[in-house]
């Protein structure tokens, strides 16, 4: 991978406009076909990738705008997971899903979408998978023992969609686990769960841990300080945390995060409309550089862009873009 | 015809079901009304829950007419408690013949704006006016605002309702202690405090309990009490004496809190209002056999009122309706004598009309609809309705919930008492309002519509019936978060 000094990026998702949210749920409410909602989603994507390379990121991603939310993309194509199809009244709901027997291992087919990223962009490409951790809590278990084996199962199934998708040549891949920060006492056996799953792929990963962002909304409150030092047996490359929003108070554990890990740092609060200036973002570097080195360091949102307006999410990008050159400009690099 | 009956208590002297039914078969084999439109008529013998309200006891209710279109929608409410039986056949007659497009309309009303949505209404600024000046409404009436409540007291003052907020808050703080997630300042906010009593009631009850099991929360807290106006919050100040190093005192618009109170954004762990929703500017929309329409109103005094507070405020009576413009911009300044403004206030607000008219909507009116709430939500909250209805759209009720939202905490909650309906069949057993509470205006709140919002917006909401105090019509509407 052949990038700048830090490198920008989304979390994952970017800005899912209102009109495609209204036919997503037209599609829910039989209005629309299958073919055609495809058909829409491939225009959206590649407006979406547009949109980022114009803001001038150095790696993009599909936007995300095929998924409903973090969960059902991979739930209605994971095998032996069944769903109640009339749950969701609105296309953003979650699927009601249960898992009543073991479940087997099948490809889910993700690696089509990470082609057709890659064919329509010639930036560094990163695709998102939805960790086991955060699955587990969303689907319904009445087979497994504990949520711990469930999990464990799940990452396995997942373990070979990621093997797929380097196949397919994903060179960067995201695990989001946004439940962790509101269960940290599962820790110690999400970060199992976690090594099972990438366990043999062949790719930068990198985790996303944040305090949720379901309907533009924190989900939890706290300090990501319940990840030390359990974290540390993570076998990821690096770890992408949000900071804007919940401002410095957390900063300093950069300091022995960033030994271990690259550090992806959330420099654009994703959770109001309010557009950061490019000054602002440079600010909120220059403060993470004071515990973590430039060449560890990762410049991203700190979390998805999925809830903002498209205009917004645009002039957010583009002034964290703006703001990381200003720095890269007074490290000499 | 659908004749609505409603649970009135009946009174010796008012017309009866009975009465309303002989008046108008006379009035059909009279002529009065046509065969074709008495199939159709709509009769809503309304409940309405003020008797001050905008209404004549007797009202028809058209729709506007249209090129080629059947006119022959017609609603009539009548306020049976209002209305004699001896009464009845004339008030209906007159009613009836003030719709007839054909006939002149007769110029026995001060008009006092055009038809427009009830939101943008004069009434609305009479209901500001006497937020803004109730010290003097209060003086010259010689009661408060409270005590001009149905039972003579707010439901939000209940010591029982009070104890169970507070033990409920304090399960929160231990659940968030124990998850060590208990921030080092505690947020709550009172959206439309009154005099306070709340408050300081929920202040005491919680130091007490927080004494009582040793959790040093009491400290953390910072309470800010919010009103509308400075005058009102300087009234709380003395209900929460014992609490003054914990509170803040905030003049904030219901409409929007976020504007006031941004900082607080997502901190905020218990918000609650009483009282504050029904009070907010609000329009209405009618269903009739299949088709949309807009309630649109129009402010009015009839001339016979017009001319007897003209006499009596020595106004000429082309004079009134300008005067009642400079009462909403100027307040009971607009006369020299304060008092005197105070009284000429008074006097147009109690005989304050609007005329209802509805106007056809040939979509679902997207632009216009409250933040939150889209033409797509609406028409499937529609199609799961009763075919003819009338509801509140709740418009600030809406922008209130949605831009209150935000400052809370992820775990914190939102607590509205006030009067919902939450079942759309309920819109068709009666009339919700808009009444006239004192110097105020009241209406029911579109629950459903308001759980929508809500959804979107990430809750869940749910109601529970008051039932601290017997016979009260209140709920507690209060939201948990949405998976």
């Amino acid at each position: 991978m052949s990038l700048p000094i830090l490198p920008t990026t989304v979390v994952g998702s970017y800005s899912m406009p209102g009109w495609l949210e209204r036919l997503k749920t037209e599609y829910f409410a039989r209005r629309i076909s299958r073919v055609d909602l495809d058909e829409i989603h491939d225009t959206a994507v590649k407006a979406a990738i547009k949109d980022q390379e114009i803001a001038g990121l150095d790696i993009v991603t599909d936007g995300e705008l095929r998924r409903d939310n973090l969960v059902d993309y991979f739930v209605e194509r994971m095998p032996g997971v069944q769903i109640d199809r009339a749950s969701k009244k609105f296309y953003y709901d979650f699927y009601d899903s249960v898992v009543e027997r073991k479940l087997p291992h099948a490809s889910l087919g993700l690696a089509k979408d990470f082609l057709f990223l890659k064919a329509n962009t010639d930036r560094e490409a990163k695709f998102c998978v939805t960790g086991p951790h955060s699955l587990s809590k969303r689907i319904r278990n009445t087979f497994y023992p504990n949520e711990e084996a469930f999990a464990t199962d799940i990452a396995g199934v997942l373990n070979l969609e990621l093997k797929e998708l380097v196949k397919a040549g994903a060179r960067f891949l995201q695990i989001d686990e946004p439940y962790l920060s509101g269960f940290p006492d599962d820790l110690p056996w999400a970060v199992n769960v976690l090594n099972t799953l990438v366990a043999g792929v062949q790719a930068k990963i990198g985790v996303h841990i944040c305090y949720g962002n379901r309907y533009g909304k924190p989900s939890w409150e706290g300090s990501y300080k319940y990840l030390l030092p359990k974290i540390f047996e993570a076998k990821v490359q690096q770890l992408t945390l949000e900071f804007a929003r919940r401002g410095e108070e957390d900063l300093d554990i950069l300091r022995e995060l960033a030994k271990s890990f690259e550090i992806g740092v959330g420099t654009i609060d994703v959770k109001t409309n309010a557009v950061e200036t490019a000054d602002v973002v440079a600010e909120r570097i220059r403060k993470a550089l004071e515990f973590a080195p430039a060449e560890r360091l990762f410049i991203l949102p700190d979390c998805g862009c999925f809830h903002l307006p498209r205009d917004v999410a645009f002039a957010k990008l583009s002034a964290m873009v703006e703001g990381t050159r200003a720095v890269r400009k007074e490290l000499g690099k | 015809m659908i004749l609505q009956f409603n649970h009135l208590q009946r009174k010796s002297a008012a017309a009866t079901t009975t009465d309303v039914i002989d008046a108008l078969y006379g009035l059909l084999e009279e002529g009065h009304i046509g065969q074709s439109q008495f199939a159709r008529l709509r009769i809503q013998l309304d409940w309405i829950q003020y008797r001050q309200n905008f209404r004549e006891p007797v009202m028809v209710l058209r729709a506007t007419n249209e090129a080629g279109e059947d006119p022959s929608i017609m609603d009539i409410h009548v306020d049976t408690r209002q209305v004699s039986p001896e009464a009845l056949r004339g008030k209906l007659i007159e009613a009836m013949a003030r719709e007839d497009g054909e006939t002149p309309r007769p110029e026995d009303r001060v008009v006092l704006e055009k038809f427009q949505s009830f939101r943008s209404s004069i009434a609305w600024k009479f209901n500001g006016l006497y937020w803004h000046h109730l010290t003097d409404w209060e003086k010259a009436t010689g009661r408060s605002y409270e005590q001009a409540l149905p039972g003579g007291k707010s439901d939000a003052n209940d010591a029982a309702a009070v104890a169970d907020s507070v033990a409920d808050f304090w399960t929160l703080l231990k659940d968030l202690e124990n998850h060590h997630q208990l921030p080092a300042e505690i947020f709550l906010l009172e959206i439309g405090v009154g005099m306070g009593k709340r408050s300081g009631l929920w202040l005491d009850r919680f130091r007490a309990l927080d004494e009582e099991r040793g959790t040093k929360y009491y400290p953390r807290l910072r309470f800010l009490l919010a009103d509308y106006a400075l005058a009102t919050l300087e009234r709380s100040r003395p209900a929460v004496r014992a609490h003054l190093d914990l509170c803040s005192f905030i003049v904030l618009d219901a409409l929007n809190p976020m504007k006031t109170l941004a900082f607080l954004r997502h901190k905020i762990l218990q918000i609650h209002l009483t009282n504050v929703y029904d009070n907010l500017p609000d329009e209405e929309l009618a269903r009739r056999d299949g088709r949309l329409y807009l309630v649109e109103v129009r402010a009015y005094l009839a001339s016979s009122e017009a001319n007897r507070i003209a006499q009596e405020f020595a106004l000429g009576a082309a004079e009134i309706a300008w005067m009642v413009g400079r009462l909403l911009e100027l307040g009971p300044d607009c006369f020299p004598e304060r008092s005197r403004g105070v009284a000429f206030w008074q006097e147009v607000w109690k005989a304050l009309r609007l005329e209802e008219r509805l106007v056809p909507l040939d979509e679902l009116p997207g632009e216009s609809l409250p933040s939150g709430l889209d033409s797509r939500q609406l028409a499937d909250v529609l199609r799961n309705a009763p075919s003819d209805l009338r509801i509140h759209l709740s418009s600030g009720a809406l922008e209130s919930f949605r831009n209150t939202v935000p400052l809370l905490h992820p775990r914190g909650y939102l607590q509205v008492q006030d009067i919902f309906i939450s079942d759309l069949n309920d819109c068709r057993l009666g009339f919700q309002g808009p009444g006239k509470l004192d110097g105020s205006i009241v209406n029911w709140v579109n629950g459903v519509l308001l759980r929508e919002v809500a959804e979107r917006a990430g809750y869940d909401v749910h109601f529970a019936p008051f039932h601290y105090r017997k016979g009260s019509r209140t709920s507690i509407l209060y939201t948990t978060q949405r998976e």
